[in-house]
């Protein structure tokens, strides 16, 4: 389901958020993985060098060395847990819209079409009635870490802004089970997620 | 008192088709809120800090492996080697179907990602071969369960992760410690080639009675030639399995690596995708990940709430009071685990039963590694039972076919996968003798 003109741009700034915020976690845990591999094994070089008789190669391997050992990146992990928690909070929003969060619907779809419609929308108002919940319980948490001044363990950032994602996350999916109520209520349908059709290219599908 | 209230408003608001993440949330919130003095803002950090750990982050990296595995060209080379190997068999296409997932299994972590990686290529294949599309539909469906089965596994990693930290006394008192993703990855090793081989053999004895036809034998240079064509993909294996296995690195930074990898082989070797898709596979990456990562909170959540009313140890000790042994108590967990698996779907049962029985299990002597395959079995099979079995909804997609032809479609491999639960139930040494003999355990 998309939005309305009027919120396209909700629509692709979530999507370009939570893409972006995947891959860059990726790529964080990529590199950190690759400089503690390098530094072990150019420990190893420079002495394999020095023992070999080539001074020359392991002075320069010796300075890139210590160059490598200079960026310290033991705030990968944490950085990579804080981009998760954004891009989960912002995904669980776009969830709402690609209809991903499935439930039981073995009963409700047994019932007869005015009860099933009832139920339908009372599940998504509880949907939205928790989010909302959450999202408040988080902007205090937010406010409360603001006026505290707590930063995070390695990456000391301030907390506050970590957790900002908590109350726009929220309550953004909390807007999206609105908006997915209203779509329903007005044409009886609902986003439906289809993995299938989602993870093939054009190429295996022909 | 309160575990009749919890698990009674869950079920109520579970049958009105509320999303199960949302259902577990609302639960914990009201009876918090209604029955406790537990402060708000004990359970609001709760919420936001269950997340926060590194382990976690395995599941989106698998994910995203995943899904590079299935955009890109490694499933279509993985079947050509498949073919080159077996398609001259009784069983032809059938048996190298079972042989694709197997190998497929071994770099994704995901059954529904086997399923439509292997079968949206090798169910039109089979069709035109001139097998009836049932017969394409249940082979790929059931053993497109075998990805969760054979490392990696999502599924796992979402055990290890709920049972961790609990606090959970073996028969004597002592205390139990959870299984690491590690030990289960290695534990899932013998019984996923066993399953693979039993799944063969259902194919091969249908598609012998049946007749249907078989490819032609490939000469040793075109099998040579499939083989080296594959070998980036296979070379996966050895980049998560020895990377973990080798201490090189830490399942979590294993799957980041497989995800990186699986881009650079579909981007750069096989050049299967172009960068326009890489934000495509990103998103849908992003969507799944964040809707386990969403029911991941959200259980935890709900765990605390079990911990904080004692709930897996009153049930742990009525179930020993009532002279349950484990072997009876098995019988009830894999009937209550395969009811469960037809109307839920393995994240959510994992992250929920779990916590609750995995007490019970430890307290029993069942070892906890054991007690995680029978589990993972479990959901294999629930993949496949309907009316909510993911494998048949995607199987359904690739196949063309209905929903009830489907669930018909996989009766004799189902029958088959319920012996080897049986088998796997009761004979711990087949999950625990690998991980044992190389140390681990």
């Amino acid at each position: 389901m998309t939005s309305g003109p009027g919120l396209r741009w909700l629509d692709r700034l979530e999507e370009t958020l939570i893409a972006t915020l995947m891959g860059l976690a990726t790529l964080v845990i990529f590199v950190a993985v690759v400089h503690r591999y390098s530094l072990s094994h150019l420990g190893g070089l420079v002495v394999w060098a020095r023992d070999a008789g080539y001074p020359g190669l392991s002075e320069t391997l010796r300075s890139i060395y210590f160059w490598l050992l200079s960026i310290r990146l033991t705030w990968a992990q944490e950085l990579c847990i804080y981009l998760f928690v954004w891009m989960a909070k912002f995904g669980a929003a776009y969830g709402v819209r690609t209809g991903i969060h499935v439930g039981v619907d073995v009963l409700v779809n047994q019932l007869r079409p005015e009860w099933r419609h009832r139920l339908v929308l009372f599940g998504l108002f509880c949907g939205a009635l928790f989010t909302a919940f959450v999202g408040w319980l988080g902007a205090r948490l937010v406010a409360h870490l603001f006026y505290s001044g707590q930063v995070s363990a390695v990456l000391e950032a301030p907390m506050w802004f970590v957790y900002l994602c908590l109350p726009l996350g929220s309550f953004l999916m909390s807007f999206r089970f609105l908006q997915v109520a209203a779509h329903f209520s007005r044409t009886g349908e609902l986003p439906h997620h289809d993995p299938a059709s989602e993870v093939m290219t054009d190429e295996v599908r022909s | 008192m309160t575990s009749i209230l919890i698990f009674g408003l869950l079920v109520a608001l579970l049958l009105t088709g509320t999303p199960v993440s949302i259902a577990l949330g609302l639960t914990v919130l009201t009876v918090l809120f209604t029955l406790t003095d537990v402060p708000l803002d004990a359970v609001a950090l709760k919420l936001f800090t269950g997340m926060e750990k590194f382990e976690i982050m395995a599941v989106p990296f698998f994910i995203l492996a995943g899904a590079f595995l299935t955009h890109g060209g490694v499933a279509k080379r993985m079947i050509r080697f498949a073919t080159a190997m077996t398609g001259h068999w009784a069983g032809g296409l059938g048996i190298s179907s079972v042989l694709a997932c197997a190998i497929f299994a071994a770099v994704s972590g995901s059954s529904p990602a086997t399923v439509i990686a292997i079968g949206s290529i090798l169910v039109p294949a089979m069709v035109a071969q001139g097998h009836p599309p049932r017969f394409g539909a249940g082979v790929i469906a059931s053993s497109g369960t075998l990805g969760i089965l054979i490392p990696p596994s999502i599924v796992m990693v979402l055990y290890a992760l709920a049972t961790a930290g609990m606090n959970a006394k073996g028969p004597n008192g002592e205390r139990v410690s959870a299984a690491s993703v590690d030990d289960l990855f290695m534990a899932g090793v013998v019984p996923g080639l066993l399953l693979a081989i039993l799944l063969g053999s259902v194919t091969w004895w249908i598609a012998k009675k049946e007749d249907y036809p078989r490819a032609m034998r490939a000469t040793w240079s075109e099998a040579f030639d499939a083989l080296v064509d594959c070998i980036w993909g296979l070379a996966l294996i050895a980049v998560v399995l020895g990377g973990i296995y080798g201490g090189f690195v830490t399942p979590t930074e294993a799957a980041a690596l497989s995800a990186i990898y699986a881009f650079f082989v579909a981007k750069f070797i096989y050049r299967d995708i172009g960068w326009d898709d890489v934000p495509k596979v990103l998103l849908s990456a992003a969507n799944m990940s964040a809707m386990l990562l969403y029911i991941i909170t959200n259980a935890m959540l709900f765990s605390f709430l079990l911990t904080y009313e004692q709930i897996p140890q009153t049930i742990a000790e009525w179930i020993v009071a009532q002279g349950f042994n484990w072997i009876t108590f098995l019988i009830v967990v894999n009937i209550l685990l395969l009811v469960a698996g037809t109307f839920m779907e393995p994240a959510s049962i994992i992250l929920i039963m779990a916590p609750i029985l995995f007490p019970v299990a430890a307290k029993l002597g069942i070892d906890p590694v054991h007690f995680g395959i029978i589990m993972v079995v479990n959901m294999e099979i629930g993949m496949i039972t309907p009316p909510l079995g993911l494998n048949l909804y995607v199987t359904s997609g690739v196949a063309k076919l209905g929903m009830t032809e489907t669930s018909r479609a996989v009766l004799p491999w189902l029958l088959s996968m319920l012996a080897f639960l049986v088998l796997v139930t009761y004979w711990p040494g087949l999950s625990l003798t690998l991980p044992q003999s190389l140390g681990l355990m």
